[in-house]
This record gives C-alpha cells, structure tokens and sequence, in this order.
C-alpha cells in the first residue's frame, strides 16, 4: 500500500460521484468494494493518513532488535485502567506527557501500532468515563484487529422474541447466511466445525490445533454441554488465489504482540483485502486525510448531496457529492457525523426524524476472568504455541435452554494457553537465583486463561450527544457520552467469575486466580447500535438494507445499524450486511429507486 | 480485543523501565548514562544474582541487563523511575551494611545473596522499602533479561518466529462434541 491512490482515477471534486464513501475499515473498506464490483465509480474519504502498515508492523523483528525491545518513545502514555476509571474525559486533557494514546498501546510491543492508535490530545471527548479506541488511518481499526471472526445467529437476531427484552431485528439468519458465506470464501476464516445453532460455522479454512490444556478443556467442557472450540480467527491459514496483496498464515508467531497487526496481511485488514481490490477495478477513487464534518443537503429534494470535509493536512475544506453517501466511518463516529449534519430540512440531525441517533448505544462488557495452571504440562518440553492466529474460543452456553433467574442474554470466552516468545509467568514466579529460572522455564507453558465477552443490553438512554463546548484539533465539535453498564451487565458479571471457576475446577485445572472486576466501559472496542435497523422509522434509524427511513440516498454500514450487540465480536457481521446492502443499493439503483 | 493479563504484566513490566534504546553494552565497557560507576555495578551484581549464569544457561550479566536498565532510565520522560532506582540502590547498601557490616559491594558473595534473600522475603505483599524496591528491581531485570537474546534463545529455546508448516498441537476433532439434544 505504498501509494494507493495511484491505483485509481484521481480524486475529483468537480464529478458527481455514484457513491461517496465515508470510512475505510471494515465497513467502508467493504462497501467500496462491493460498489465498485457492480461497476459504480466511488469515491473513498478517510480520515486518517495513508500509512504503510507492513513497515509500521515488523511482525518479525525480535525485541532484543528493536531499541527500546517493543515499547514506545520517551514521552508516549499509553492510559491506564486507573486513569479511566478516576477521571472523565477528555483523558489527556493537562497530561504532563506530549503524546497520550489510548490502554491497547499499554499492552506487548506498542511501538509497532503508535502511529496507528489515535493521540488523545488531538481527538477529545466529553461525558461519562469510557474506553474509546480509534486508529485514523486507511483501514482504520482492521490494522490491528483481535480478528475474531464469528457469527451471530437467531438467538441474536431474534433475541427478543425469546426473552422479551429490546427488539428483534428486521433480518434474521437465513437473510444474512449467503453474506456470511460471501465474506468467509472471499477474505479467508480459519476455524473447526461445530454444528452449534447458536454459534453458526463459516466455509472455514484450515483450523488452528489446540494445545494439551485447551484439549484437556475442551474435553471436560464437552462433558457439561459446553463447547471450547479452536479460534475462529478472520485470518486465511490456506491462502487466497483471487488476492494477490494477502500471505497465508506462515504460523510463524508474534500475533501475540499487541496491539495487533500482521505485516503479511494473512489476518484480514481492509486495506489489502478490499481497498485494493476494489482499486483493480478502476472505480475507485480515495484521498486520506480527509475527515468529514457534515453530511450535505440538496435544499429542494431534502436528500443527501455529498459530504464537506476538511483536508487534515492544509486545514482547507471541501465539498464531495455523489448520488449516494455511505456511511462506515465506525458506530460513533457515524452517529457524531450525523447529529453534526443539522439543516432546515433535517432539524435533528440528517436522518434524524426518529431522535434515535446516538441512542440504544451498546457493546461488550468484559473484566471477569481466570488464570489456571495444568500441573499435568509442568516441565514437560516445550512446544511452540504462539504462532497460532488465536487461541480458543469458549461459546456462550447461558441462557440458551435454560433461563437465568438474574440476567438475560449470555457471554462467550477468549482464551489462550502455552508457550509466549517472552515468558509471562516469569513476572509471577516468586524468588530467584537458578530455581527461579527454572520455575519460570517448567511452568511457562502449563498455564491458561480466558476472559469474558457479554452482551451489554442496548438501552435508549444509553448514548452520545455532540459537546458544542469542546472541539477536536480541526475545530469539529466533539461526542459527548451518556453510558453507563447497567444492573444486567454487573449480574452477568459476576456469573462470568463464577463459571470459569466451575468449569476450570471441574476440569482438574488448578485456579491460579480469578478477576471479578469489570472494565471500564468501552474495553471491548465493540461498540454498536447507534443508529439501529427497524422496521418503524419511529423508534429506528434505518431499514433493513441499513438505508435510512428519511433520506433514501444515505447508508450507514458500520456497526451503528446493529440492533443488539449479542456476545459474538462483531466484524465479521459488520461486513455480512454491509455486503448485503450494498448489493440492493446497487439494485435499487439499477431500477431507478433511490 | 483480547484478554489481558499477560499484556499488562509485560507492561507493567516495561513501565517500569519507560523506555530506551539499548546498543550491544558490554557490563564493563562505555561508561553508564545514568547510573555512576559503583551504582551500575551494583545493578550489574544484584542482576546476577537474581538471574545467575547456571548449567542451562548465561545470566542477566552476559544478557547485558544492567546497561538495558541503565539505558531505559536515561531516557525515561519523568524522574520518578530514576529516582526510585537510586534511592532503592542506597536502601540495597543500607541493608547490606546492616547485615554484613559493609557496603554491598563490600561484601563477600555469599553475604551478597543474603541481602538479597532479605530483600525477597515478603515478595507477595512487600512492605519494608527493601521488600518493595526488589519486586520493582525484579521486573525490570526479568523483562531486560526475557526480551535478550539470550533470555528468548538460550534459556527459553523459543523456537517460533520462523515460517512453521503446521500449527503445532492437537486436531480439535480428536474430542468429539456430543451435546445433549436439548442444547440444540
């Protein structure tokens, strides 16, 4: 991705494009692509700047290479769970340091994806305390992904329907099936059949193995009705033919170092799996550094006109416009893009009539987890676990058949076990001298662990407003949030504890230790539901084909459109329906109906 | 996103030792950035001792730790860790003369370890500022140490990195999942 733009026709804001595309992640990379398939010329604004990420990267280099082995300079914060949690926002408001980023560039080797991670200082909000990570760029958030790529199911689509809380969506399976399928067969997933209803299997490629603990595990899971299942990872383990900018997984390592990213493109990002693609076709057009501030307004016919932007380099602004806006710029992003775009015609906010955007904002709670030790695995020769793509993966089994008395909905696990290229027990082991290497050595790959993933419920009060008090670094007002877990969410939580205790106890895994403490709001990176798909444009934002009920020629195909979160992470649905839409859109088009 | 345990452990790790560029130092040759001449030995000997040079394979001195340690403190963005490091030196040398009759260096090699097995006595919930200095010593001579190239080849034999054909393991389908009926 040296210099993408070269790859299209060059930027020009004189056309009428067919289609003006506002983001370029997963969504918006996928829009662009599925457009330009159908032979529509598109022009792609990004926020961020264009980066070469398998230089930024290096997946390869050993610490002992890097200068500073994987952390970032003097003079880069990366937020603390302390800080979240005893300040508001704006986090890096009087911080001492010049660049602050946000808690993923906490984690192993933040020096790769400093550039990529957002600084705090220049992108502020407002509000009740929350998590939020941003990576402006092109491809945005697909850079660094957890790249845990599942599917939702009809416990998820029509979750009301079975407990009555919330709405169902206006889709179900069966509608986004033949999509899942598209995305799996055309950006590659690696995973191991399960046949499980409620946790749907994709066209999988080659699946990762499990270690001796996640075996022992998944055996004695088995036995209690659960299923712990090898990662289900957004990576191509078998290669793809139809893409020449993607590797296979060489299962080499390092996908352990986060945050994220993988410089041979095997685990998807957008901008090798779909913005490139979709430049071969010759339709399509993009310019980075290019942040969008309003949705504009033909003044006769009420409808979208294109978008203004200002050029984040030079500070100039434009206008861009096309028949059709698209919006994936991510699910909060979408909403303050929205709520900023006020005119005569559109006094709420384009696409606002309902009061929804913002709204029924919802996302994944997380914290509860277990660390456990196999005695069995102590000193027994090492084998190399790290080059898997991913761990395992533990699907919900709560509330399914049975129904809890204290909580509705369910939560899944993300787990991982074995041998690390740096040993993390060997900051737990007590001691020294020769028998503490040798514990750290006997005990580095008998360890487990797993942590929860859980349906935060969508909540109409639950959202983000615009703070017309504080701008970003280009003068755009900012978000504003309104969000707090609420008693259903600290329920769920405490059960998470609770059942990984059970289920490692009844395993023979001996608890090393167990958090009960839920994150900071937010954590999860999963935020959806902002502006939700319905069938009443009174209580909902968008129809089915993610087109909004008052302006026919605007989309939003990122995860605002999700109407509840579910337990599964969401970006491979993100792209289903996005997919899917874009596919009517272009229908639609053809016969003259949008 | 995943979990994160073992991540902020290696971060608090890092943290501990804000950040630096490290070039090939030898333990005895360029003078130190930060520390003084006697303050970087002492570095360099309580190293060893914790991670010592055995059977299996070279210690924190041969994996040049102390003049990563010393490297990441001079470039540090604030004082505290700096700070922090050189009032622990002085509590290391206080203890040791109380112990031993003599300054750290002073003192005898088996008197060495001494100090250093005071030191890591309450290391699950330190409280004296010995105790505590070792827990935050330890975490930077054992992130230093694992990230070497010594720590990741010669001790943990770490073999990955490399293009592996196959995904090491066991095939998931060698458990067979039966649910229950009800389940489905």
């Amino acid at each position: 991705m040296q210099n993408p733009s070269a790859a299209g026709p060059e930027v020009d804001l004189k056309t009428v494009y067919d289609a003006v595309v506002v983001g370029s992640g997963a969504a918006g990379g996928m829009a662009a692509y599925v457009l330009c398939s159908h032979g529509m010329k598109v022009l792609l604004l990004e926020a961020g700047k264009q980066l070469d990420t398998t230089k930024e990267l290096k997946s390869m280099e050993w610490p002992y290479d890097h200068p500073r082995r994987g952390e970032m300079p003097p003079g880069y914060h990366p937020l603390t769970l302390n800080e979240y949690n005893v300040r508001n926002p704006p986090y890096a408001k009087d911080s001492k340091f010049p660049h602050v980023e946000s808690y993923v560039q906490g984690w192993n080797g933040p020096d790769y994806s400093k550039n990529i991670v957002v600084d705090e200082k220049d992108h502020p909000y407002t509000g009740t305390r929350y998590a939020w990570v941003r990576a402006r760029l092109v491809g945005g958030k697909t850079n660094i992904w957890g790249r845990l790529a599942l599917r939702l199911s009809d416990y998820d689509f029509k979750a009301k329907s079975r407990d009555g809380y919330g709405e169902d969506w206006p889709i179900s399976y069966a509608d986004v099936a033949p999509y899942y399928d598209k995305v799996d067969l055309y950006l590659g997933v690696s995973g191991h059949k399960e046949n499980l209803p409620y946790l749907p299997d994709s066209l999988f490629q080659r699946p990762v193995k499990l270690t001796a603990s996640e075996m022992k595990l998944r055996a004695g899971l088995a036995k209690m009705g659960r299923v712990l299942t090898p990662y289900r990872a957004g990576v191509t383990t078998d290669g793809l033919k139809h893409n020449k900018y993607r590797s296979k997984c060489f299962g080499r390592g390092a996908c352990d170092r986060r945050a994220g990213g993988c410089d041979i493109h095997a685990a998807f990002d957008s901008p090798t799996g779909l913005i490139r693609p979709a430049m071969d076709t010759g339709n399509l057009s993009m310019r980075p550094n290019s942040t969008v501030y309003e949705v504009t307004v033909d003044p006769n016919t009420g409808k979208a006109r294109g978008v203004s932007f200002v050029d984040t380099d030079s500070g100039k602004t434009y206008e861009a416009r096309a028949k059709v806006v698209i919006l994936g710029a991510s699910t909060l992003e979408s909403a303050r893009l929205m709520m900023l775009s006020k005119s005569s015609q559109h006094p709420n906010g384009i696409g606002n009539s309902s009061g929804h955007v913002g709204h029924n904002f919802c996302e994944h709670v997380m914290g509860p987890g277990i660390n456990g030790l196999v005695k069995d695995l102590v000193g027994k020769p090492r084998t190399l676990d790290d080059g898997r793509p991913g761990s395992f993966y533990l699907a919900r089994f709560r509330n399914l058949t049975d129904k809890r008395p204290d909580f509705i909905r369910g939560y899944g696990f993300e787990g991982s076990s074995g041998t690390t290229m740096i040993p993390g027990n060997a900051f737990e082991t007590l001691g020294f001298g020769t028998s503490y290497k040798k514990a750290v050595r006997d005990y580095a790959g008998a360890y487990i662990s797993m942590g929860a993933f859980g349906e935060v419920l969508p909540r109409y009060e639950n959202g983000v407003s615009i703070d017309p008090d504080v701008k970003d670094k280009w003068g755009i007002p900012v978000l504003k949030f309104n969000y707090q877990f609420s008693d259903n969410e600290r329920k769920m939580a405490a059960d998470m504890a609770a059942t990984a205790r059970e289920m490692f106890e009844a395993t023979g895994i001996e608890v090393v230790s167990v958090n009960r403490e839920i994150l900071t709001e937010g954590w999860s990176i999963h935020e959806l539901g902002t502006s939700r798909m319905g069938h009443d444009p009174k209580t909902s934002v968008l129809n089915q084909f993610q087109q909004s009920h008052d302006v026919p020629n605007l989309l939003v195909v990122d995860g605002s459109s999700h109407v509840s979160a579910s337990c599964q992470n969401p970006t491979w649905t993100i792209m289903a329906l996005c997919w899917r839409s874009c596919d009517h859109l272009a229908d639609e088009l053809k016969k003259g109906n949008v | 996103m995943e979990g994160q345990s073992r991540r902020d452990l290696l971060r608090v790790a890092a943290g501990a030792v804000a950040a630096v560029p490290v070039l090939a130092q030898s333990a005895s040759s360029a003078a130190p950035l930060f520390f003084t001449p006697v303050e970087f030995r002492m570095v360099d000997e309580l190293s060893e001792i914790i991670i010592p040079s055995d059977a299996h394979s070279p210690g924190a001195r041969a994996a040049n730790v102390a003049a990563y340690i010393d490297k990441s403190l001079a470039e540090a963005f604030e004082n505290e860790p700096r700070q922090k490091f050189r009032d622990g030196l002085k509590v290391v040398n206080n203890l040791s003369r109380q112990l031993n009759g003599a300054a750290f260096l002073e003192s005898t090699p088996a008197q060495r370890v001494a100090v250093v097995a005071r030191m890591a006595q309450n290391e699950k919930e330190p409280k004296k500022p010995e105790e505590k200095f070792f827990v935050e010593f330890k975490t930077s001579v054992a992130f230093a140490y694992y990230t070497s190239s010594i720590g990741i080849h010669q001790e943990m034999e770490y073999k990955g990195n490399v293009l592996q054909t196959e995904y090491a393991g066991f095939d998931a389908s060698l458990v067979p999942i039966q649910l229950p009926d009800s389940s489905k």
